[in-house]
């Protein structure tokens, strides 16, 4: 405490923080609680937004996904090279670089959109090339007899891929696919460098306002850790439930 | 409109920035090698609660953003603790540790790899507990590591961009430097990106060629 008082007399800031400290250790893990409560609102707001972002993302990683899986699985040897170049690059380019060519990017094209569809972009060019790797997998294990069976139907090839290839793959994507859900949500974090106020952001203000840093961003941590936690439980479960019959098979 | 067009001192911004970025891969990623084998290590040897403890830890370290991570560092345990952070010694504590997180599971799943026949056949044959683990389980464990391992630093690469976020000049940061001043996003985020994306390639080509010697025992040789 000692030392505390001879900072305090220094700085106003180190003041608060030394009585901070002290109260802390008095009310333990109350204060934080009460310290943070009347800032949930705006966690929760971002949280809202973290969610809607990620859910729009992983619909347009799934539509973009497929559609590369498919390019990949093509014949045509253009369309193989185009998807692979594709995966390649927006694999090995930090997502981060992405993300500002994207956002300081399309306004020199004339196309203004804001900082939500600019990270919505982004995240799912970047999911896409992850999640055409889990569709083009899913492809792959599908048994030919399958494909074979519809051919002899006398099905089109558009029918057969998009009425019996497709849900299938996807089926059996479903549990890949919850690990590329899952690293949305945290690349997501990243959105907060281009001011959206998603999770990370509204959390970034919290801490600002409340100069209780550590506690706000090991809260955010742990909210993190145990929703992706929980949702690689419900995915998995998810997941069962829709190959009852062939997981013996996978 | 002078000062603002690409000159040539901009390429040793970009060449120091990239400097910055490949100097943090590469000590955290050593650091985080070495840190996650030892975890792994103290498992094989079950020591009590440490198990369970790093379990926890690890876990908390993959399933939340680096960017939250990096914060918790930077900002978080300056006020707590009362001690200066520079963003070099955040960046590098955060990397180090997220990389040991990652480097743990695999190394784990390596040494499981194994046969437990091998090692008791080990023991058997009175080799003791580090013998087994320096010549029966090693140099198995860290061929089937490699592959992995090289898919885990070419995305730990691309997460150094984010300690630009809390101001070290690395690349990204430089990339974000020179974007501002010649308001060319076009031309400067893509070349940030080929270098980026270079660097990446020679980490896999490296990493490919230190998989294909160390499997080259059990390759396929032909009729």
């Amino acid at each position: 405490m000692r030392a505390g008082r001879s900072i305090a007399l220094t700085t106003a800031r180190d003041a608060v923080e030394t009585e901070i400290g002290f109260t802390r250790t008095v009310a333990g893990l109350n204060l934080i609680v009460s310290d943070l409560a009347p800032h949930i609102a705006l966690l929760a707001q971002g949280a809202l937004l973290t969610v809607e972002v990620c859910v729009l993302a992983l619909a347009g990683a799934v539509v973009v996904g497929a559609a590369i899986a498919m390019m990949r699985a093509s014949g045509s040897r253009l369309l193989r090279g185009i998807a692979t170049v594709y995966v390649d690059i927006f694999r090995n380019i930090p997502f981060l670089v992405q993300l500002f060519f994207f956002y300081y990017g399309l306004p020199e094209l004339g196309i203004y959109v804001d900082a939500f569809a600019t990270g919505v972009l982004a995240l799912s060019i970047a999911g896409g090339a992850f999640a055409s790797d889990v569709i083009r997998s899913g492809i792959l294990a599908i048994d030919p007899g399958i494909v074979e069976a519809a051919q002899v139907y006398g099905l089109s090839r558009r029918t057969t891929f998009l009425k019996i290839v497709m849900p299938i793959a996807l089926r059996l994507s479903v549990r890949p696919l919850g690990s590329v859900l899952i690293n949305l949500i945290l690349t997501s974090s990243i959105l907060s460098t281009i001011t959206l106020n998603e999770l990370t952001g509204s959390a970034k203000i919290v801490a600002s306002q409340t100069f209780r840093p550590f506690e706000v961003y090991a809260v955010l941590l742990l909210a993190y850790a145990s929703l992706t936690y929980l949702l690689s439980i419900a995915i998995a479960r998810f997941h069962r439930r829709l190959n009852r019959g062939v997981l013996e098979a996978v | 409109m002078r000062y603002a067009d690409f000159g040539p001192h901009d390429i040793v911004l970009l060449l120091n920035g990239l400097g910055v970025s490949l100097t943090l891969f590469l000590t955290t990623s050593l650091v985080g090698v070495v840190l996650g084998a030892l975890l792994a290590v103290v498992r094989y040897y079950r020591v009590l609660v440490a198990r369970e403890l790093v379990t926890f830890v690890t876990e908390m370290l993959k399933n939340s953003p680096v960017l939250v991570q990096l914060f918790l560092v930077f900002f978080g345990i300056p006020a707590l603790f009362k001690i200066d952070v520079t963003p070099f010694e955040a960046a590098f504590f955060t990397l180090a540790l997220n990389t040991a997180a990652f480097v743990y599971v695999i190394v784990v799943s390596a040494v499981e790899s194994i046969d437990r026949e091998q090692i008791e056949a080990g023991r058997v044959f009175g080799l003791t507990r580090w013998q087994v683990l320096r010549h029966v389980i090693a140099p198995q464990a860290v061929a089937f590591a490699t592959g992995p391992l090289t898919a885990l630093l070419v995305n730990q690469l691309q997460v150094t961009s984010l300690i630009s976020v809390i101001g070290v000049v690395d690349l990204t940061k430089v990339g974000d430097i020179l974007n501002m001043r010649t308001l060319k996003p076009f031309i400067v985020w893509t070349v940030v990106g080929v270098l980026y994306y270079l660097a990446a390639k020679i980490i896999a080509l490296a990493g490919g060629f230190v998989e294909r010697r160390l499997t080259a025992h059990s390759a396929w040789k032909g009729l």
